[in-house]
């Protein structure tokens, strides 16, 4: 089997980045990741975690969108690569196919 | 919103991210902070301040900080300490010098410095020190005013009730020695005191166990210290047990004291309720001075008032004593702190330290610290211009003046750093030889405030002196005429060298001409003809009852064995305890001041001494009344008559409660009964009267068996209580114990310091001889031979020793002059002026072996070795 490299977390980090498209830079992702699954970042921790998706080049990142509230400066708009986007359906299809072997029974409460 | 647009662009957190992290993300990290505080102001959120810097000081971590690799500093925090630690291995000989020189110097200012600051400590416990006072009687012998460190028990209550106002609290303190016991342990103790219920809070001396306020309210009352309470007790828990003392009185352990840390003149290892000594006559007299007296005033600013009433308090309470003796009395308030380094007081119990000792070795410290910093200078001055050529190309290239100041510096600081260390590392390691040899008890404390401080301004000075000048002077070096080769291009006024390898051989020929004379002080003190044979006599206490009380008969079975030739009671041996009195002689209208001496006829036989006239008194049937006394030669010439004269009168002393007079039967040659330190004083040796102590004169063949023996005897006659005995020798040796103390740091100091010295001059000479290599091989290719060539560079460092050995001279006679003149039998200083003149030799001579060592190597080269290599 081919090792993607993915942690739970940067899994995590990618399907939000793919859900805010054009929205996807640091203070949205801050935010998302606080709405939806409830862990509150610094944007420094989500920085390293995002220059490390970049590294592994599933992610690029491009500069635009000066705006007044950012004191005139751009932001850092994230996008998934196709190695990210590949990454992210090989990572989804093994946990499909894994749960697809998980009989029934065996997640049925025990009364024991 | 402009506003605070610019608020924004320029809030110092922003400023930071610039200065930190990475110029590429910049961007991206400013634009974020910004609009995240606009959200949160928008928010209204609380805290939004900690909320903001929670996500600024978030944004510093690995991956957006500067790699410091690429960082403009990047030359100060990797490349100078590389090319310093190069520079310093490549001239390894050189640092290694330095390092030397700088670990000796340090390791003996470290030691010194703990050492002195104890001492400069003292008393630091009590909290009110500066308006503690202590009574000091006054007194006068042989015209000469002196002060009594005991004053009598009453003083105390009277200052109170005389002085309400001033005086808020008084305290005693009365020290004594006593065996100590718990069942079957038993110890000769000597830190026993006596004092007043107020004794711990009075002087904040801190219990660990019991209460300071009632720990000695009650007469059969005792607290010990941890100490002790270790020694009797083991692991049980003291509280409530008893301990005995003398075999007689039983008191019950009430408290654990602490240990006093650091230095202090009141020492205890068990304090007993001074109401115990109630019981004895002599205890309320007013003119038995038996206790020292604290007084504690409202203010300091009281002293003086209290100092103004003295004349009317004694005559109020001394008018009648004084009409009866004639003998002046006084006293007077001394500062408590004043109290630890006043050696001047007589029957003073209390610890003293050694003002002088420690003055001498603030003096060493600090000229050790000055040879150790001369030496780096003058090290670094010569070295330099082997780094000339990369200095001038480090200058072409465009290194600016100040970069080159802060890489020497560092150079020297790294130097430093390594001294201390290892210093550091020595000390601890050195601690207990040091306090062994020195006898000394220095502590370490290197966490303490003031010693981190200290350490600070040690290298801050160092630096300063020794790293400023040498730095300044190489940068400044005209790179054109460095790399042209002109070697002229300092040196040229070598004034400052040669001025501190003269004041370093100043300081080390003055050092060691003082620890010659100190020795020889000592020497001839340890020697001086004392006019009695201190050898083989044994001196032993007669301090309990059950042995005073059969002190004749112990007398009599000692004189029985074969190897004890003569046996004396005595109340003070030579050396120890010689009351003074007044002593009236039928016939003469004045009195004579003496000390006194009482023994038995024995007494001149046991010690040997001479009689100068008449005979030596008999001794009397028991029983038989009769008393005897002698007179030295000092106390005849005091009275003015001819012994002739003087022998057959009689003599009393006039409020001693003898009743029966004196006859007197002779005069003895004088001898030195006290300390070197004094004059021979005028003497009276009576017979009868108060024995302390029993010399014994032994045959020093059989050491053991006789002490044994005499061991045996005491023990037959005194079962309850361990013999304690001396040898007369040893404990007049310990009248010099300072002096012995004070050579013996002097000469290990006065060692280093001309160690350091010639570890200096071995430098230069290395670099004079390496700078003028090609010359004397030129020289030597002429004709010249090597003596002549160690000559040569011999010349110029033996000069400056000469100058420095004739400057110390008139310094170190004046020095020694007044260190002499604490001694009344002392030797002359033009009677020894060959010493001064073997210091200055032995200066000259050590330095010169070192320069010969050193150039002997250049002197002897192949002179086509190093000619050829251009």
């Amino acid at each position: 089997m081919k090792r993607t490299n993915l942690g739970e977390f940067e899994e995590l980090l990618l399907m939000i980045v793919l859900i805010l498209q054009e929205e996807a830079y640091i203070l949205r992702i801050k935010e998302e990741t606080f709405n939806q699954i409830g862990r509150k970042m610094s944007m420094g921790a989500l920085h390293t975690t995002l220059s490390r998706l970049e590294k592994k080049e599933f992610l690029s990142s491009e500069m635009m969108g000066a705006t007044k509230e950012r004191g005139g400066r751009r932001k850092r708009v994230y996008e998934l690569t196709a190695a990210g986007k590949a990454a992210l359906i090989e990572a989804k299809e093994l946990r499909s196919n894994l749960w697809k072997q998980i009989p029934d029974v065996a997640l049925r409460f025990s009364l024991i | 919103m402009e506003g605070q647009e610019k608020y924004f662009q320029n809030h110092w957190s922003l400023r930071l991210i610039r200065w930190l992290c990475k110029p590429e993300l910049l961007e991206e990290i400013e634009g974020n902070l910004i609009e995240y505080q606009e959200i949160l102001l928008a928010e209204k959120n609380s805290f939004i301040r900690l909320r903001y810097w929670h996500q600024v000081l978030c944004y510093l971590r690995p991956s957006t900080l500067k790699s410091i690799t690429h960082s403009k500093y990047n030359t100060m925090f990797y490349f100078n300490p590389l090319i310093t630690f190069r520079n310093l291995y490549r001239h390894r000989a050189s640092s290694l010098l330095n390092i030397v020189c700088f670990t000796l110097g340090l390791t003996s200012v470290l030691f010194l410095y703990f050492y002195i600051q104890a001492e400069l400590n003292h008393d630091a416990i009590p909290a009110d020190s500066e308006r503690m006072y202590r009574v000091l009687r006054k007194s006068i012998s042989m015209d000469e005013q002196y002060e009594i460190g005991v004053s009598s028990s009453r003083y105390a209550e009277l200052l109170k009730i005389d002085h309400p106002e001033d005086i808020e609290s008084t305290s005693r303190i009365y020290y004594d020695n006593a065996l100590v016991s718990h069942q079957a342990i038993r110890y000769q103790e000597n830190r026993v005191i006596f004092a007043d219920p107020n004794f711990f809070e009075f002087f904040n001396f801190p219990l660990t166990e019991g209460n300071s306020a009632t720990a000695l309210q009650d007469k059969n009352q005792v607290v010990i210290t941890d100490k002790m309470a270790q020694k009797y007790f083991g692991d049980k828990n003291p509280i409530g047990k008893v301990l005995k003392l003398d075999n007689e009185f039983s008191f019950v352990v009430s408290g654990i004291a602490q240990a006093i840390p650091g230095k202090s003149h009141i020492q205890y290892d068990i304090v007993l309720p001074l109401s115990h000594m109630q019981r004895y006559a002599w205890y309320g007299s007013l003119t038995n001075n038996i206790c020292i007296t604290y007084l504690k005033l409202s203010t300091a600013n009281n002293a003086a008032g209290v100092r103004a009433q003295i004349p009317s308090f004694m005559k109020k309470h001394f008018g009648e004593d004084y009409a009866q003796t004639g003998r002046w009395i006084d006293f007077d308030i001394e500062p408590f702190n004043d109290v630890y380094f006043n050696n001047k007081t007589r029957y003073d119990p209390v610890n003293h330290g050694d003002l002088s000792a420690v003055r001498l070795l603030i003096i060493v410290a600090i000229s050790i610290l000055f040879i150790a910093c001369f030496n780096y200078v003058n090290l670094s001055i010569s070295h330099s211009f082997i780094r000339a050529k990369e200095i001038g190309i480090r200058k072409v290239l465009g290194v600016e003046k100040g970069r080159l100041v802060f890489q020497f510096l560092g150079e020297s600081l790294m130097i430093l750093l390594m001294a201390i260390l290892i210093s550091v590392f020595l000390c601890i390691a050195l601690r207990p030889t040091l306090n062994a040899y020195f006898d000394l008890e220095v502590m370490y404390n290197w966490t303490d405030f003031n010693v981190l401080g200290f350490f600070g301004l040690l290298i801050f000075i160092i630096l300063l002196t020794s790293g400023l000048y040498p730095a300044l002077m190489m940068s400044s070096f005209e790179p054109l005429k460095v790399l042209k080769g002109n070697r002229n291009f300092f040196s040229n006024k070598p004034v400052l060298r040669k001025g501190l390898v003269i004041t370093q051989f100043v300081i080390s020929s003055f050092m060691i001409i003082a620890t010659l004379l100190i020795g020889i002080q000592t020497h001839f003190v340890n020697n001086k003809e004392l006019g009695f044979n201190k050898e083989s006599v044994v001196i032993v206490k007669l301090n309990n009852q059950q042995i005073a009380d059969k002190a004749d008969m112990f007398k009599k079975q000692l004189l029985e064995e074969s190897a004890i030739q003569y046996a004396s009671t005595l109340s003070g041996e030579p050396g120890g305890f010689h009351d003074g009195a007044m002593l009236e002689i039928s016939g003469l209208s004045e009195s004579v001041i003496v000390r006194t001496l009482f023994s038995d006829e024995d007494y001149l036989n046991v010690l040997d001494v001479q009689m100068s006239a008449g005979a030596p008194f008999r001794k009397v049937a028991d029983g038989n009344p009769q008393r005897f006394l002698l007179l030295n030669e000092k106390a005849l010439k005091e009275t003015g008559l001819k012994a002739e004269e003087l022998i057959g009168r009689t003599a009393s002393l006039p409020g001693w409660g003898i009743d029966e007079p004196f006859k007197i039967t002779g005069i003895v040659k004088d001898f030195h009964f006290s300390s070197l330190h004094d004059q021979i004083e005028p003497m009276a040796i009576m017979s009868g009267g108060w024995h302390r102590k029993m010399a014994i004169k032994i045959n020093a063949n059989d050491l053991r068996n006789t002490l044994s023996t005499i061991e045996g005897l005491y023990a037959g006659l005194a079962p309850d209580f361990p013999i304690q005995y001396s040898f007369l020798d040893d404990g007049l040796a310990k009248l010099y114990e300072n002096e012995q103390k004070q050579t013996r740091i002097f000469s290990i100091f006065s060692m280093v310091s001309i160690l350091l010295a010639c570890l200096g001059i071995f430098g230069l000479a290395a670099y004079s001889s390496q700078r003028r290599q090609k010359e004397l091989s030129i020289r030597k290719i002429l004709g010249a031979s090597s003596a002549q060539i160690i000559g040569l560079i011999s010349k110029e460092f033996l000069l400056s020793v000469v100058v420095a050995v004739v400057i110390a001279v008139p310094g170190v006679w004046y020095f020694m002059e007044q260190w002499l003149e604490g001694f009344a039998y002392r030797i002359q200083l033009p009677d020894n002026w060959y010493i001064f003149v073997l210091g200055g030799a032995a200066t000259l001579c050590i330095s010169l072996i070192t320069v010969i060592i050193k150039t002997y190597g250049v002197a002897i080269a192949d002179p086509s070795e190093t000619i050829r290599n251009e």
